[in-house]
């Protein structure tokens, strides 16, 4: 036992924060107490992550098992490739994403064995009482994966929650739709709660719910002022440490753990930035991870980054927060209400700045607000086979920052409409592979792009230097 | 004593040894396969030989390319990236896009002044590099340095539709079975190379001067089908398989400048050469 422990302290990733070091013990405790809450008879539901029902589910006593969760850790215990196996033998394409064919592959053999699959990573995912798809308006396999997961758990009864908001157009007012798409969201969740009450024979607290929402949103709110610290030069705290602190983030919303946890890493990187301790002792090159789900067995990658002397200290992956002043949340006594103006303000913040540049998009203001924000000297952006719905877009988003950020001179109104020249050229990298199938991954190669990207990084700002 | 710079670039398929003063005065090329990548010592020796050095009389030695790492008497590592954008700027001062088509891997590079801002690289598709031209014209019975000649030949060029690797050896088979001339299938065989390489290079926006390097960058008609589909007439250099080990010569030699101005010592390795360890 002494010797296993010792194995795996060795072989955890070195991240910067104290706080992203308790990640694991943290998850595998819930990946846990989800196997002794079903023991001791309460009700669980598979759930997806950034589904607006967060609050509703705890209200109700109701104990998430997250799915993408539980393939994100097969993957980073590099022991996906028997359940996705598995769920290709069942006729699952392989171009599906690859949490859900995890997902499937795992489901199907706990179900034919009536418990969990040898060795299961982390004691394994329990069987849920019901599952709750949140397709939103982009992802299908959030949509049909639990209805694939149906055909070995027919008697387990799903509730699709389906949440949109509006495309971006320029000629388009929120505020002119904006009605209508609360309306039609806060009937979704109404729905899910009778869904919810109906499972559990419990009728909803609405007290609990309003307090929970409160927690909710004061949670948010402490996530955005705590990572835009992350602006400080040096950086405390860079992406590979986000891609730990999403947890509490994303599948402990609405606890006070959840809170709790953010309250400590805020303490932690208010004191790195007193002492000057940033991720590297020599911050050289400050990048923004632009997009994409990271290789969840490849988290390392990011330490290879660090050991060049390169951080990130932002990132748009797992970032799935704005504070809550931003959102335009009118005044209302019902937390159901509050979910949906909170869901529709998150995701057309980003509309008003893309309208002020023709040809933008949302996203891409997002970028360049980070870029200038934090400071940074070029972008990366991960590519994953299987996921389309964060993927579609990227390269079209790095052609639109090319525009701005030329390889030339470019004149810049500054501050009094003074004009300078400026050279601002931005160096990109795509990373290709996958989420969880680690044949899609060459060490090698990867590394060896990265490389290049540094030597890139570091001809620009020779050139800039040059040309000043 | 002249300063002597050597540069070597351990391809996928190749290892190139250059050796310069003010110009290139050795160059070897061996050949491909794990084996003489690990006797990448043979090859420098032989580089060596040629010009009746000993490899003492190296001021410095930069080594490049996928195998770069595992270069024990190497002073120093640079990525193909950088070397590139150095090797084709020595060759044309103007170039500002480079596309380098290697055996296993394919890339572009937009350069300012003989350095990289940017790049993009395909390494995971065996469509789109030169490992393409192999299958197709092993499938044809041609050899591959037939291939270019042949297609410029061709009258009316043979639409190959399936883009992958493995499904275009049994199209390019099957459309041989039914008549088609071999000029005009291996003319269709480089078009479909051609717009694969060109697809990843788009994202850069291709700039004037086009350098193309690597060993595609022999094949005349693939180096034509590409100046007409991003409509810039490339510029091949005298050896482009050697662009890389040049520009890792040249990268060296600035090296050795940069100390001496400065006055700093240059950090090298033991010179003595020793076989390459892969594994
Ligand atoms: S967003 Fe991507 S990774 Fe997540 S469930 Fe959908 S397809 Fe899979």
């Amino acid at each position: 036992m002494a010797e296993e422990q010792k194995k795996e302290e060795r072989k955890k990733r070195k991240t910067a924060t104290e706080a992203a070091s308790k990640i694991g013990g943290m998850v595998k405790a819930a990946i846990g107490g989800t196997v002794r809450a079903k023991e001791e008879g309460k009700k669980l539901a598979y759930s997806f992550i950034v589904c607006s029902y967060d609050e509703i589910i705890r209200a109700m006593d109701i104990v998430p098992v997250w799915t993408e969760n539980y393939a994100g850790i097969c993957g980073a215990k590099r022991d996906a490739q028997r359940f996705l196996e598995r769920a290709e033998s069942l006729g699952f394409s392989r171009s599906l994403c690859t949490y859900a064919l995890c997902g499937l592959g795992f489901d199907q053999w706990r179900e034919e064995l009536g418990e969990m699959p040898p060795d299961a990573p982390w004691g394994g995912q329990a069987r849920p009482d019901m599952m709750l798809s949140s397709g939103q308006i982009l992802c299908d396999p959030r949509n049909k994966w639990y209805q694939a997961a149906q055909q070995f758990m027919p008697d387990v009864p799903i509730y699709d929650v389906g949440l949109p908001w509006p495309m971006y157009e320029d000629d388009i007012e929120v505020s002119e739709i904006q009605d209508y798409y609360i309306a039609y969201i806060v009937a979704e969740l109404r729905g899910l709660v009778k869904f919810l009450e109906e499972q559990t024979g419990r009728n909803m607290d609405y007290d609990r719910l309003s307090d929970l929402v409160d927690l909710g949103e004061k949670t948010w709110n402490l996530i955005w002022e705590t990572y835009e610290l992350r602006r400080s030069v040096p950086t405390p705290m860079g992406t590979g440490d986000a891609m730990n602190t999403m947890v509490p983030m994303v599948f402990m919303l609405g606890t006070q753990e959840g809170y709790d946890f953010f309250a400590e890493l805020n303490r932690e990187l208010k004191e790195k930035i007193a002492k000057g301790e940033g991720v590297v002792p020599d911050e050289k090159y400050r990048l923004l991870w632009g997009g994409g789900l990271p290789s969840w067995f490849a988290l390392t990658d990011f330490n290879y980054f660090n050991s060049k002397g390169a951080v990130f200290p932002v990132e748009t992956t797992y970032r799935m927060i704005e504070p809550t002043y931003r959102l335009n949340i009118p005044d209302t006594d019902d937390p159901i209400e509050r979910l949906a103006w909170r869901w529709l303000g998150y995701w057309t913040y980003w509309f008003d700045k893309a309208k002020k540049r023709p040809g933008s998009e949302p996203d891409v203001e997002r970028l360049i607000q980070y870029i200038e924000d934090y400071q940074i000297d070029g972008v990366v952006m991960h590519e994953a086979f299987s996921c389309r719905t964060w993927h579609l877009g990227l390269i079209w988003q790095l052609n639109q920052l090319k525009k701005i950020y030329k390889p030339i001179p470019v004149l810049v109104l500054g501050a009094g409409d003074k004009k300078s020249l400026e050279h601002r050229e931005l160096p990109s990298l795509i990373l290709e592979s996958d989420i969880v199938d680690i044949s899609s991954y060459s060490e090698v190669d990867t590394r060896a792009r990265i490389d290049a990207f540094i030597e890139t990084l570091e001809s620009t700002k020779k050139s800039k230097a040059d040309q000043q | 004593m002249p300063d002597y710079l050597a540069g070597i670039d351990i391809g996928s398929t190749m290892t190139k040894v250059v050796i310069m003063d003010n110009g290139i005065i050795s160059s070897v090329m061996g050949p491909t396969g794990p084996e003489q990548r690990r006797l990448a010592n043979k090859v420098m020796e032989e580089a060596l030989r040629r010009v009746n050095l000993s490899f003492k009389e190296i001021t410095y030695l930069v080594a490049t390319g996928y195998g770069r790492i595992n270069v024990p008497f190497a002073d120093k590592q640079i990525t193909e990236i950088t070397c590139h954008a150095k090797g084709a700027a020595h060759f044309f001062a103007e170039a500002r896009t480079i596309i380098d088509i290697g055996g296993q891997d394919s890339k572009a590079i937009k350069i300012q002044d003989g350095r990289p801002i940017d790049f993009v690289m395909n390494d995971k598709c065996a469509a789109g590099t030169g490992r393409y031209l192999e299958v197709t014209a092993d499938a044809l019975g041609i050899p591959i340095e037939k291939m270019g000649p042949t297609a410029l030949g061709a009258k009316n060029p043979a639409q190959i539709s399936n883009i992958c690797t493995v499904f275009a050896e049994q199209e390019v088979v099957a459309r041989l079975a039914e008549g088609v001339p071999l000029d005009d299938l291996v003319a269709g065989i480089l078009e479909s190379l051609a717009s694969r390489i060109s697809r990843m290079v788009n994202r850069l926006k291709v700039e004037k001067e086009l350098v193309i390097t690597g060993g595609g960058a022999k094949n005349v008609g693939l180096v034509t089908a590409l100046s007409e589909k991003l409509g810039c007439t490339a510029r091949v250099p005298p050896e482009p398989l050697l662009t890389g080990a040049v520009g890792a010569a040249l990268l060296g030699k600035d090296m050795v400048g940069k100390a001496l101005k400065q006055g700093l010592p240059l950090e090298k390795k033991e010179r003595s050469l020793r076989e390459i360890s892969l594994y």
